[in-house]
């Protein structure tokens, strides 16, 4: 894995999880969105395998950077988006077919929406009360 | 690489010992041999006497590999063993050795290198340096690179002519690029005589590597091989610090001295530090500063500068921000100061201590009316063909010195600098820092709660359940951040100058497993327990080090984050699909590591590991790594293969 230009590595680093961007992409909608339309098991299997969303959003849509859950964005806002995407890191998947995309949707929305209380998990919970004694 | 490094053999045939055979023997052999197999299978006769049975074809002999790689030696007596007239110059070359103070020199064997590798075992008792046998000359320099971090001094690195030093060229430009000293001799076949030899010869062999290192010669005599021995490792630990190359003539090694030459002492400079004037200039800047910010990369040759560090930072409560993965991060990571300064804090003066590069934050000061100060070694030394000194940083105040050394003078200006009334300010701003951090870095903490209990295992789950395991050790990371994101920062508290040894520094794959093998053996004899979390991608590149670790028994748990790609690459190539509108589908084509899936637990294995894997349940995590970490206090590596959420 050698990162070739220092765009490309400066696009790597922008793409890797920060506290900071976390805050951002966990940010709740303000209203209760539409049922998704789409097929989310076949939204699995295109997550996970032919468009490999999980490259970088984690096979779960939690584990990476932007996390998808809880999703923010309507239906057809989230299709917008993916065809032309804002950010430079993420690929444009302009000449996907709707229905693909559609059932991608339906997948993250089928996600437990919300992760467990940081503090419910006891071993997270050691390491808040490590860091709360360090200073 | 050893059969090819190997076959020249003893460059006289008379050291081939009793058991050599000329090509009419090794002929004569073979037809024996056969003709035991013809009578061995008549011997059913009751009345045939038995028969010793011999192999069905004779193997190679060094007498055969002599043939090969030597010219036809003239019909007659072998010429005298010139060994008892004197002594073998290579002998002195490991007195040299001794006298700089190498504790282990890591090599991959090689015939240009004979002479001073017998004398390392012979004469020198294999001890200080120990040779440590390396399965790839990049993993040995790698090694060497990870060990001078952990250690704070550079290992040796003995390597074959071109060839050697074509495989160790990579690790060289890592530690090049990583400002960190290796000390590497390579052999030097200068009147080559056999086919294998020749291509082991180069009109000037430094030339190979010379792009990326901080000095090299060739040794044409023991009197420069001493003081050039001297030179380069002066030159590898002076600021900018880098790695040495002397080249050393298989021929020079050989030959037989009755006098030597004397041995020169070796002497360090002292690193230069900020002139007087820049430096009482950079405090009146920093305690004027509203908002000042302190950025490190290649800060901390000792420790000594963690110590200063955070005593600058207090005296002025000023954030300390460790950049990306070019940095050595010699700053705790729970401190309250460590950070930018939290959500809003826009930096009026930045100082950069040793950072490389600092055109992007002198260009946006310069912008927007702010000031940039730089202490840096490399104003020093500039000018190599690789340009990761990158572009011409127009920041307002440059000091050119050691930073380490430089800290010093500059906390004392800033303590003579700053009024009552500056020092309460400066209070009121560390006490908005620190309570910003505070909460930054427990959000950072929580969010490892995403993805908990996904499988594949997610990053923070994988560095948690280690963390849990080692609270109570006395830990060191040896492996970089690059690929595990910040979650070590954010789950460790980095709170010894030794518990995190850096990233790679040329954003080169290949370097975090052996390098953590060298920090780990700098660890070992202060008892410290030594733990690397290395990429599948990077572990295929020397996975032979993992046989150098058990071997040499390197007390080190390996985790490997096995996500099964070359994940960053997949993410890249799936952004170019997008950018050109061609779908994703071919995307992983080149970037993922399946079908089949590589087995790391049973590669450990084969290499006499200790290895548990892998595991794909996260519950499954802690009793693997009790039952690892239990063989690594013991004093034994062992690896544990995660399969990983891509990062």
């Amino acid at each position: 894995m050698i990162f070739r230009s220092a765009f490309v590595t400066f696009a790597v680093m922008a793409m890797t999880v920060s506290p900071f961007a976390q805050e951002k992409a966990g940010t709740p909608a303000a209203a209760p969105l539409a049922a998704a339309t789409g097929n989310a098991q076949r939204g699995k299997v295109l997550f996970e395998t032919s468009l490999r969303c999980y490259a970088c959003h984690g096979f779960d849509a939690q584990t990476g950077s932007p996390r998808l859950v809880p999703m923010s964005r309507a239906e057809d806002v989230f299709l917008a988006y993916v065809r032309k995407p804002a950010t430079q890191g993420m690929p444009s998947f302009v000449a996907q077919p709707e229905a693909d995309l559609r059932d991608v949707y339906a997948y993250i929305r089928s996600i437990p929406q919300a992760a467990p209380n940081a503090d419910t998990i006891p071993l997270i919970k050691k390491v808040l009360d490590r860091r709360a004694k360090a200073n | 690489m050893a059969d090819t490094h190997d076959s020249s053999g003893p460059r006289d045939p008379a050291e081939a010992g009793h058991g050599s055979l000329d090509r009419r023997d090794f002929f004569k052999g073979a037809a024996l041999g056969a003709a035991g197999l013809v009578v061995g299978g008549t011997s059913a006769s009751a009345e045939a006497p038995p028969v010793q049975p011999l192999p069905s074809v004779e193997l190679p002999t060094l007498a055969h590999d002599l043939a090969y790689a030597m010219p036809a030696q003239a019909s007659g007596p072998p010429p005298a063993r010139a060994a008892t007239q004197g002594r073998p110059a290579s002998d002195f070359m490991v007195d040299v050795i001794k006298k700089i103070g190498f504790e282990y020199a890591a090599i991959n064997p090689g015939s240009t290198f004979q002479g001073l590798h017998e004398s390392l075992l012979n004469y020198g008792n294999n001890s200080a340096p120990e040779l440590l046998t390396c399965l790839h000359e990049e993993a040995a320099v790698a090694m060497a690179h990870g060990y001078a971090k952990a250690a704070g001094k550079p290992m040796l690195v003995v390597v074959h002519g071109t060839v050697g030093l074509l495989h160790s060229s990579m690790a060289l430009f890592q530690a090049w690029a990583d400002r960190v000293p290796v000390f590497l001799i390579v052999g030097h076949n200068r009147n080559p005589s056999g086919v294998i030899n020749r291509p082991h010869s180069a009109q000037d062999m430094g030339l190979l590597v010379r792009s990326f290192v901080k000095y090299d010669d060739e040794a044409t005599t023991l009197e420069r091989f001493a003081e050039s021995a001297m030179r380069a490792y002066r030159i590898a630990v002076t600021p900018p610090m880098g790695p040495v190359v002397i080249t050393v003539a298989a021929e020079l090694q050989e030959s037989i001295v009755n006098d030597v030459p004397r041995i020169p002492e070796l002497t360090i400079p002292a690193p230069p530090q900020g002139d007087a004037t820049a430096v009482r200039e950079a405090a009146r800047m920093l305690v004027n500063a509203q908002t000042p910010l302190i950025q490190i990369a290649k800060l901390g040759r000792t420790p000594k500068a963690w110590d200063l560090l955070i005593e600058l930072a207090e005296a002025l409560q000023a954030p300390v921000d460790v950049m990306g993965y070019s940095s050595w991060q010699k700053f705790p990571s729970w401190h309250p100061l460590y950070g930018t300064g939290g959500r809003g804090y826009t930096p009026d003066v930045t100082l950069g201590l040793e950072v490389t590069d600092m055109s992007v934050q002198a260009r946006a000061a310069r912008a927007n009316g702010r000031k940039t100060i730089s202490i840096s070694a490399e104003y020093l030394f500039q000018g190599s063909n690789i340009h990761d000194f990158g572009r011409y940083s127009d920041v307002d105040l440059a000091i050119a010195a050691d930073a380490e050394d430089t800290l010093p003078s500059l906390i004392d200006e800033v303590r003579k600098q700053t009024t009552a009334e500056r020092k309460s300010a400066i209070q009121a701003r560390g006490t908005q820092v620190a309570a910003a951090h505070k909460e930054i870095q427990l959000n950072g903490i929580r969010d490892a709660r995403h993805g908990w209990d996904a499988s594949p295992v997610s990053v923070p789950r994988l560095v948690a359940e280690l963390s849990d395991q080692i609270a109570n050790d006395d830990w060191a990371i040896v492996s970089g951040h690059q690929f595990t994101g910040d979650w070590q920062r954010r789950l460790l508290n980095h709170d010894k100058p030794y518990r995190y040894n850096g990233d790679c520094g040329g954003f080169g794959i290949g370097y975090d497993s052996p390098a953590s093998v060298g920090g780990a053996l700098a660890h070992k004899k202060f008892g410290r327990l030594s733990v690397a979390i290395v990429g599948d991608g990077d572990l295929n590149f020397s996975p032979g080090v993992i046989w150098t670790a058990a071997h040499h028994k390197i007390p080190l748990l390996f985790v490997v984050h096995n996500n099964r790609a070359y994940q960053a690459e997949v993410m890249i190539i799936q952004r170019m699909c997008g950018v050109r509108g061609r779908g994703n589908q071919n995307a992983h084509i080149g970037n993922v590591i399946t079908d089949p899936n590589i087995n790391y637990a049973q590669m450990a294995k084969a290499y006499g590991m200790y290895s548990e894997g892998p595991i794909e349940n996260p519950k499954d995590l802690a009793g693997a790594y009790q039952r690892a970490l239990a063989k690594v206090r013991a004093g034994e590596p062992a690896l544990i293969d995660v399969i990983s959420q891509p990062r």
